[in-house]
């Protein structure tokens, strides 16, 4: 059973069918990418495996459980967490209370046992903060654990919102251009991090524009345009794919017509 | 450090709060009822100040306290009801209300949260107004039996004071426990904070709820103190205030509402004998702050010590 | 009936001024104005001393109504606003200076003006029956002038230059920036329409209803509540919220007395944002 399934998802707002009967599916421990030119309908898609956004058709199934309808928060109970472009993290706390913060789903203590500061809470929290800072320093990050958010720079800031995704020791990690913004050199660093979190046991589904980077790295490329699927496989077959290379540069003969 | 510096501080308060004022002002009748509505109001602020830390303002503390000051007021002149027993009522009866009408709202941010809140502070008043005989109408209910144990203007100072040092420290706890950490995270990202698996609905109501019990508390101790309640006892001016008091003092901690609220209660007082220009300085007092201690004026330290710190520094770099 | 319809005319044109107003300082300015309603007594006011007390003409009063609280609301935002803007750490900074400004605006009135309710004469006598309801010369003379100033205030936005600025800063402030726009100037002169708006209305209204110096609150939350109706920074919004509350309150008060109709109005208005928060016209907020 694939660990997540994607089956004939649509999301329509008003007039425009902005997922468009989309099905795929991720095997545990695949490095999946999804690409497809500006307004493909990729952020669209993320937010409905996420649930921030419910489909109109079609199914979501995390471990063969129907993933579709539930809010994020459930989602990420089950084991699918995602990360953003914007709000990577957040600003005013230090990169060390942001991964704290992160470890949300793994506390035991109820509001009153936390308020009361009992012994198992106290514990519970120290063990938390250690785990934050391997965490940290595993992705390059060792050092900045009291630094505000707001005041590291941006590969810094990717980093943090990757860590952060980590510390709820998710099943899946939804990667929202996490090589945005960055030079080659701090591209191959992400790189590497986005393996290794592969190597740590999570799956990871990311959606890129960057293409050097999602070729180096992908098991498997998804294309979308204009909201439907238009090719799938590994990277080589993607590459010559003449639909895929249609979507990116458009079509001569279509521009003939017009 | 800061922590130990922080525990000394509110031991110093709480000293100063429970001996020395009561050694100092025992007789002033005045004064320890100025100092009583400080806290109380204090206490209140510490409320708005949680739904600050979920990045909401709210301007609905008012009808809370409206709604506690009437449990009280129904239940001690009709039912008999001791104080005591009215109280806890007054607390669960603001948070019953604030947890039905909490769900909905809180979707909501920024202006349109905060003129919603306003608008349920116009309804609590009006609502009260025109409760037929049960509330008694615009000649609200008087006579209202002061509470056992509490006669004296210093028992009711006391139990202000122990009142308002329970809730600095369960607003205290909130944040600097895990929760507090929550609340502080929905402020600055809820998506985010919901894709790390935090139920957003569920802590946002939490903050809302606990917020309105205090304000429940703060206006059934006010009715029981001043015997009376009226449906204009508490209106959007008041709820207003409750956001001043929690801006001018700031709201990076606990003691910031304190701060807040002690201070312009203290100066209005104080004011009062340049009686007429007493609420236009109130304004002038607010603007200033707005505009030189954005922060509030916990955040004066702050500043004052970056500012030597430049200038210690000499050369720019 | 007829009755209702004509009080609600009446009531909505008027109140269109005051939502057009605070529509107009949200939209550029993202900020409420607190003290909106405050500015409404002022413009009352004006109109009472210079036509009422000092007997002269209505005209001359309806324009220190429009000018006084424009400059004081370019004032605000000149010396206070702008300043606070740039140095706010939060949203909730510039809000407590409205609050701020409005705090400070009632209590200057009260201890300039008073305590008591003032009213002018009238300036035109009679009554037109219209139907089966009554429509006092007066009246019909406010809703005239609302109508024209609303239809002069939606020209300018529309047609002129500076009105093209405002608009261009209200949807999309980086790209009026880029485009040239001064940013300070336009805010400036938005926030003194607004108020000149609201002073207007005020000016407008003291015929009818008379000013004290405690209006300001119940004004301002009458604008909230249009704003809230009709969705905030939108124009069609600001006179749909005007017509919605201009006759709730007309058919209200013609069943159930005063504070009875405003409770139900809350109530109704809370409900409806539980399930439409933007308003019937606001974009998706929260």
């Amino acid at each position: 059973m694939s660990l997540l399934a994607i089956e004939g998802v649509s999301r329509r707002f008003g007039g425009l069918l902005a997922v468009n009967d989309v099905s795929f599916t991720v095997e545990a421990g695949e490095i999946v990418s999804v690409i497809g030119p500006n307004g493909a309908g990729k952020s669209t898609l993320f937010k409905l495996i996420a649930g921030f956004l419910r489909p109109t058709a079609g199914r979501i199934l995390l471990d063969g459980n129907r993933i579709d309808g539930l809010r994020p928060h459930a989602i990420a109970a089950r084991g699918l967490v995602r990360t953003f472009q914007e709000t990577t993290v957040f600003r005013e706390m230090s990169a060390l209370e942001n991964v704290v913060v992160a470890h949300h789903l793994r506390r035991r203590g109820s509001i009153l046992t936390e308020l009361l500061a009992t012994p198992g809470v106290r514990s519970e929290q120290a063990n938390f903060v250690a785990d934050a800072r391997e965490i940290l320093a595993r992705l390059g990050l060792a050092g900045l654990e009291d630094e505000r958010a707001r005041n590291l720079p941006h590969g810094h800031l990717r980093a943090l919102g990757i860590a952060m995704a980590l510390a709820v020791r998710p099943r899946v990690v939804l990667l929202d251009e996490p090589f945005a913004g960055m030079n080659s050199e701090e591209t191959a660093r992400a790189v590497e991090i986005v393996r290794g979190i592969r190597a740590g046991g999570v799956t990871v589904v990311l959606v890129e524009h960057d293409m050097g980077a999602v070729m180096r790295i992908s098991d498997r490329i998804i294309v979308l345009n204009f909201g439907t699927l238009i090719a799938s496989g590994p990277p080589e077959a993607i590459q010559q794919d003449e639909t895929v290379i249609d979507a990116y540069l458009g079509r001569a003969d279509e521009i003939a017509t017009l | 450090m800061r922590r130990v510096g922080a525990s000394a501080g509110f031991a110093l308060f709480a000293a100063v709060m429970l001996l020395v004022v009561p050694l100092l002002l025992a007789g002033q009748g005045y004064w320890l009822t100025v100092l009583t509505t400080a806290a109380l109001l204090a206490f209140g602020s510490l409320g708005v100040w949680l739904t600050f830390s979920i990045g909401r303002i709210n301007i609905a503390q008012g009808a809370f306290a409206l709604i506690g000051g009437y449990v009280v007021a129904i239940l001690g002149t009709r039912y008999d009801v001791s104080f005591w027993l009215s109280l806890p009522l007054a607390v669960l009866v603001a948070m019953a209300v604030a947890t039905l009408v909490g769900w909905p709202i809180l979707r909501l941010r920024g202006v349109y949260f905060a003129m919603i809140t306003l608008s349920l502070t116009e309804v609590a008043s009006l609502a009260f107004l025109n409760g037929g005989s049960f509330t008694a109408g615009a000649s609200g209910i008087t006579s209202i039996p002061r509470p056992t144990l509490l006669s004296s203007s210093l028992s009711i100072y006391l139990a202000s004071a122990l009142l308002l040092l329970i809730g600095i420290v369960v607003a205290w706890r909130f944040a600097a426990s895990p929760a507090g950490a929550v609340f502080r995270s929905l402020r600055q990202g809820e998506d985010l904070a919901a894709s790390l698996g935090i139920n957003v609905a569920h802590y946002r109501l939490l903050a809302f709820v606990v917020s309105s019990g205090m304000g429940g508390a703060a206006g059934a101790m006010f009715a029981a103190f001043q015997q009376n309640i009226f449906p204009t006892s508490y209106t959007v001016n008041d709820s207003v205030n409750f956001m001043l008091y929690c801006f001018l003092g700031g709201l990076q901690s606990v003691a910031g509402p304190v701060v807040g609220a002690f201070l312009l209660v203290i100066a209005f007082q104080l004011l009062g004998a340049i009686q007429r220009f007493q609420a236009l300085l109130y304004g002038v007092f607010m603007i200033a702050a707005m505009l030189f201690l954005p922060n509030g004026l916990m955040s004066l330290p702050q500043i004052l010590a970056a500012r030597r710190e430049r200038d210690g520094a000499g050369q720019p770099r | 009936m007829a009755q209702i319809l004509i009080d609600g005319c009446v009531l909505s044109a008027s109140y269109a001024l005051i939502a057009l107003g605070i529509t107009l300082i949200f939209s550029i300015m993202k900020l409420l104005n607190f003290a909106h309603g405050e500015l409404f007594m002022i413009g009352a006011f004006m109109v009472y001393y210079v036509y009422g007390a000092w007997h002269l003409p209505f005209a001359v009063g309806l324009v220190v109504a429009a000018l006084v609280p424009a400059l004081i609301g370019a004032g605000f935002e000149k010396f206070l606003f702008r300043r606070v803007m740039r140095i706010a750490t939060r949203e909730e900074n510039t809000m407590l200076l409205a609050v701020g400004t409005a705090i400070l605006l009632d209590n200057v009135a009260l201890f300039l003006f008073g305590e008591e309710q003032h009213g002018v004469p009238e300036t035109v006598s009679g009554v037109l029956q219209i139907g089966g309801g009554f429509l006092p010369y007066q009246r019909l003379v406010v809703v005239i002038m609302s109508l024209a100033l609303i239809a002069l205030l939606l020209g300018f936005v529309q047609f002129s230059r500076p009105g093209r600025a405002m608009r261009a800063l209200a949807q999309d402030r980086d790209a009026a920036l880029l485009m040239g726009v001064d940013v300070d100037r336009t805010s400036m002169l938005g926030f003194a329409i607004g108020a000149g708006l609201a002073g207007l209305a005020g000016g407008l209204l003291v015929t009818i209803q008379g000013v004290n110096a405690g209006i300001g609150v119940d004004i301002s939350i009458k604008a909230f509540i249009m704003i809230m109706i009709g969705g905030a920074g939108v124009v069609s919004g600001a006179l749909l919220g005007a017509l919605v509350l201009g006759f709730a309150e007309s058919i209200g008060y013609s069943a159930l007395p005063g504070s009875e109709t405003y409770l139900l109005i809350f109530v109704a208005l809370v409900l409806f944002l539980i399930v439409r928060p933007q308003g019937i016209m606001g974009h998706p907020w929260g």
